[in-house]
């Protein structure tokens, strides 16, 4: 009996080295995803995001910690107070059509995009370097360039998409199935998989990989599955359209965000009182609050409130069933709320996706969202400080509520395992280089 | 009103009452039978619901025993019994299972009361169900209403708990069926007949949702006393059975309602019918009444002609008898009373004119042995005087011839009124002037009042405004006022006032006038009042007894009336009415 007993604690150990051996990664192999989100696009900034970097890089990326490091670009510098920006691309990188990565060709691809955000930009072109210059300054050029929407990428006469990552398109049928195949002379090296067979629609179990959309009823999953979780990437958040402050404050006091996390989100997601998750801002404990149902009634209670509606995007049960939370919540506060699959309401339930890695970006997101930017681009969100002032006005401006982030789960197949390159690998989701599955 | 309109009446009446007390006693009758009837379904219903209700229970019982016994539910309990019980894990775990048994409710309970998942209001969790963790043994217990919370209201449900072993704690399952209109659907309704349900947490709906204002009143009521009642007004007779919760308050009433509209149509056949007999008996009650008038009132209307023949003087008028009915014997009767009253009548002529001729010559003898007794001791004494002073017989002769010569103008005068008397003219009419007639005759005895040493009469003329002119002999009215005239001052030997007035008496259709001779004498009493107009009868010494019996007869060729009115001590009012 004791000798069993050791045995289970012995294979109880067991799963992180499985999930995660140390063992030498093997080449080959085809790797089955399916994607419950149809695309049928293979714009970069379209592709979904585990997607969009295997196929199209850009010249610098975000980490996992909200790190600017080289992509395409090997190393850069930041001139004249930031007016112009001197970036040294990678040598020896060749699109997937074999043409040689290099300033002439990447150049106006920069160019068209960049105009999009800074109309004054230019880029110059010379060698291995590329000058990005305008007459302002550019201090949030980097986590532009990161944006997949900056990738360098080239489209071929039948929409298929050219880029430089580690996985070539192979077929495209907009919105059934996307092949990937190893593009062989990736500058990365080649990838363990040989391909890759993206479906599109109804998340299956028996796939490789699968995304695991956060639905109402948990989803019954074979218990050799294994869940990939990333980091929080998406938040939940009232948005107030006609609600009396007093009225917010008081259902901001109403919600109760544990029952949320722990029951509807069992427990992969985490309770928002910021708008930014902590490791992407690393302040975010700073807004922690207790919910506090007697002084929100107490709030209410001389208001006179009629029926508020919330709305909460259709075909989405999870939202609908965190709807009803909240409204459970709101009516122990004396709120009559009511849920509603609706495009506007008194109340909006929102799910907000997060953009970028860069915690700056993704408040200056958030505030065109709400329609407050001209106060957050006054101040200079490259200081932690002033992130955190800029994100407690807009907390404070009774406009949005924080209730849930959430993160991207992924269920993998046992054949499927995961090479930990460095510690400055994206978090946000699983890297297709990364994966290598059994025979 | 006629006898004809009567006997229309009378039947008309009859025939309508009749048709009405059948009418009514057919309604009253129809009516309880309906309402026996209403009742009786009412009770099947009531009944058919309860049996229902008690099948539903069982059936919700059985689904739920089904659900605590299922491998989700022990898993659950496995885990609660264990050292780190998570029950987050299965918020979700009772829709499933409410899905796979069809409950409309069911809720997955912790020890404690704690609600672990919720069919019905899935976002409920971690709430409290208190009452589950009461000291009830769940498993023997049945079916009950309960009032459910629902995100969107709530709900009534009929609910059934039954109670896991968890480890030494206790997972409770409660579930149930929702009492809706599915559930009244399913109740076996006759034709006319409506069920509904009123949940009593729910605000009391307007009374067109609820049908009527008596189903509103009802609910009304019960909610207030609750108890079961039946209410019933033209349209439906409505029953309201008050539904009960575990802890015996009111959770719902249900409402049975009967239409009335096949007894309010019959009913109204009834009177339609009930109209028609009653037109139908009026128009027999004419018909009839036009026999019976032909059979009947014809005898009676030719009776009444003869009685109408004999008042108007023709004593020869008989009835035909033409039956032998009480009507015949009417008309023999009728008959026989005429013969008999003509004889009598001609036996009162006979003594009238026997004692108006013993009458007349008491009053011949009277008046003429008045002047016969002087003319005797006249003639004797002239006998006497011859006789015994024959030297004085020539004076006693003169003497005696002028007192004979008097008395013979004295008879002859009596003898002249007489004449008179019997030979009345009839009056030649012409226009005459009534108050000048009357002022003739007062100037005409103004002398005789104011002689001397007749005591005092004031004559007192009242000419009555707008009297017009009158056809008549003004030489025979003269006549008869001043014999009025006369009358009223020999009533009144110690003075007295004399009044005369006359007056126009213009009513519908015809034009009159009256005069009135009154004086303030001793009066006269009835009798004297009956007899004053009889030839021949008076009340005074020296009277002919013709003067009134002449008025009498001069107003009576005048087509007028004479009257009199008099009461002893208070005088006598003569009133004259003529034709204008």
């Amino acid at each position: 009996m004791r000798l069993r007993a050791w045995a289970w604690l012995a294979l109880t150990s067991l799963p992180p080295l499985v999930v995660w051996p140390a063992t030498r990664p093997r080449y080959g192999g085809t790797l089955a995803v399916d994607l419950s989100a149809a695309f049928n696009t293979l714009d970069p900034a379209e592709l979904p995001a585990m997607l969009s970097p295997s196929i199209a890089e850009t010249l610098v990326r975000i980490n996992a910690r909200g790190e600017i490091e080289p992509c395409l670009a090997v190393s850069w510098q930041r001139e004249a107070e930031g007016k112009r920006w001197r970036f040294s691309l990678r040598p020896r990188v060749v699109f997937h059509d074999g043409e040689t990565l290099n300033a002439l060709n990447t150049g106006p691809l920069l160019l068209a995009v960049l105009k999009k955000t800074y109309p004054d930009v230019t880029v110059t072109s010379g060698g291995q370097t590329i000058v990005i210059q305008s007459e302002r300054a550019l201090p949030d050029l980097l986590p532009q360039l990161a944006d997949s929407r900056a990738a360098i990428v080239r489209k071929t006469e039948t929409n298929g998409l050219i880029g430089t990552g580690p996985f070539r398109v192979a077929s495209w049928e907009p919105n059934r199935r996307l092949t990937l195949a190893a593009f062989e002379d990736y500058w990365g090296g080649r990838p363990f998989l040989d391909s890759v067979v993206i479906n599109m629609g109804p998340a299956r179990a028996t796939a490789d990989l699968f995304d695991i959309p956060f639905a109402a009823a948990r989803r019954i999953l074979p218990e050799t599955v294994r869940i990939w979780s990333s980091q929080p990437r998406e938040l939940l958040a009232l948005i107030a359209s006609d609600v009396q402050p007093a009225a917010w404050q008081a259902l901001a006091l109403a919600i109760d965000r544990a029952p949320l996390v722990n029951v509807l989100a069992q427990r992969r997601g985490e309770a928002a009182f910021g708008l930014l998750p902590q490791w992407l801002s690393g302040y975010a404990f700073l807004f922690q609050s207790s919910p506090d149902a007697a002084r929100a009634r107490q709030l209410v209670a001389p208001l006179r409130l009629a029926a508020l509606t919330l709305a909460y995007p259709s075909n989405d049960s999870f939202a609908r069933t965190v709807a009803d939370r909240i409204a459970l919540n709101a009516r122990d506060a004396g709120i009559n709320l009511q849920p509603a699959p609706a495009a506007n309401g008194n109340v909006r339930l929102i799910r907000w996706q997060l953009g970028s890695a860069d915690a700056a970006t993704e408040l200056a997101r958030l505030a065109a969202m709400l329609g407050t930017s001209d106060r957050a681009a006054a101040l200079d969100l490259a200081k932690p400080e002033t992130l955190y002032e800029a994100e407690r006005a807009m907390l404070d401006s009774n406009r949005i509520l924080p209730l849930l982030y959430l993160p991207s789960l992924y269920g993998l197949a046992p054949r499927v395992h995961i090479r930990e390159t460095s510690p400055k690998a994206s978090a946000l989701t699983p890297r297709l280089e990364n994966l290598w599955v059994d025979p | 009103m006629s006898f004809r309109t009567k006997v229309l009446l009378s039947i008309t009446a009859t025939v309508v009452i009749a048709v009405w007390i059948v009418a009514a006693v057919v309604s009253t009758l129809v009516t309880r039978s309906f309402e026996r009837s209403d009742a009786q379904r009412t009770s099947a219903l009531v009944a058919q619901f309860r049996r229902e209700f008690d099948r539903r229970g069982a059936e919700v019982a059985r689904r739920v025993e089904a659900v605590a016994s299922s491998d989700a539910i022990e898993r659950i309990a496995v885990n609660l019994s264990g050292a780190q019980p998570d029950a987050n894990q299965y918020f979700d775990q009772a829709q499933a299972l409410a899905r796979e048994q069809s409950l409309s409710f069911l809720e997955i309970v912790g020890p404690g009361g704690r609600i672990i998942s919720s069919a019905e209001w899935p976002a409920r969790f971690g709430y409290q169900e208190a009452w589950l963790a009461e000291a009830v043994d769940w498993n023997s217990a049945g079916a009950f209403l309960k009032r459910e919370e629902l995100a969107d209201g709530s709900a009534l449900g009929l609910i059934t708990v039954r109670a896991v072993k968890a480890g030494d704690r206790t997972l409770y399952v409660a579930g149930g069926l929702q009492l809706d209109k599915e559930f009244l659907d399913s109740l076996p309704v006759a034709e006319g007949m409506r069920i509904q349900l009123y949940r009593n947490f729910e605000p009391l709906p307007p009374p067109e949702s609820l049908g009527s204002k008596l189903a509103a009143a009802l609910v009304q009521e019960v909610r207030q006393q609750p108890h079961e009642l039946t209410r019933t007004d033209p349209g439906a007779s409505i029953t309201a059975i008050p539904l009960f919760g575990r802890d015996h308050g009111l959770l719902a009433i249900l409402l049975v309602e009967n239409s009335r509209a096949e007894l309010a149509s019959l009913k109204t056949y009834i009177q339609g019918t009930a109209w028609a007999v009653g037109a139908a008996g009026v128009l027999l009650g004419l018909i009839l009444s036009l026999w019976t008038a032909s059979r009947v009132t014809r005898p009676l209307r030719e009776l009444a002609g003869s009685v109408r023949e004999v008042a108007g003087g023709n004593w020869n008028a008989r009835a035909a008898v033409e039956s032998r009915d009480e009507v015949g014997q009417l008309a023999r009767d009728f008959n026989q009373m005429t013969e008999q009253l003509a004889e009598q009548r001609d036996r009162m002529i006979q003594a009238e004119r026997v004692a108006a001729w013993r009458e007349l010559a008491r009053r011949l003898a009277h008046e003429l042995k008045n002047p016969l007794f002087p003319l005797q001791i006249t003639v004797e004494n002239l006998q006497r005087a011859r006789q015994a002073s024959p030297e004085q017989f020539e004076e006693v002769f003169r003497e005696s011839t002028t007192t004979l010569l008097a008395e013979l103008d004295n008879l002859k005068t009596i003898i002249g009124r007489f004449s008179d008397f019997a030979k009345m003219p009839a009056p030649h009419l012409e226009p005459a002037d009534l108050n000048q007639m009357v002022r003739d005759v007062v100037k005409l005895f103004e002398a005789q009042v104011r002689a001397p040493g007749r005591a005092p009469v004031e004559i007192v003329f009242d000419a009555g405004e707008s009297v017009d002119s009158i056809r008549a002999d003004p030489e025979q009215i003269r006549r008869a006022l001043r014999n009025l005239v006369l009358n009223a001052l020999d009533a009144m030997p110690k003075g007295g006032t004399l009044t005369i007035r006359t007056q126009s008496l213009n009513g519908a259709g015809s034009r009159k006038v009256a005069v009135e001779v009154s004086d303030t004498g001793e009066g006269l009493t009835p009798e004297e009042c009956q007899r004053l107009f009889t030839p021949y009868y008076t009340t005074k010494q020296h009277g002919t007894g013709l003067g009134l019996a002449i008025v009498q007869s001069v107003v009576s060729d005048h087509k007028g009336t004479i009257t009199v009115h008099s009461q002893p001590g208070q005088g006598t009012t003569f009133r004259i009415e003529l034709n204008a």
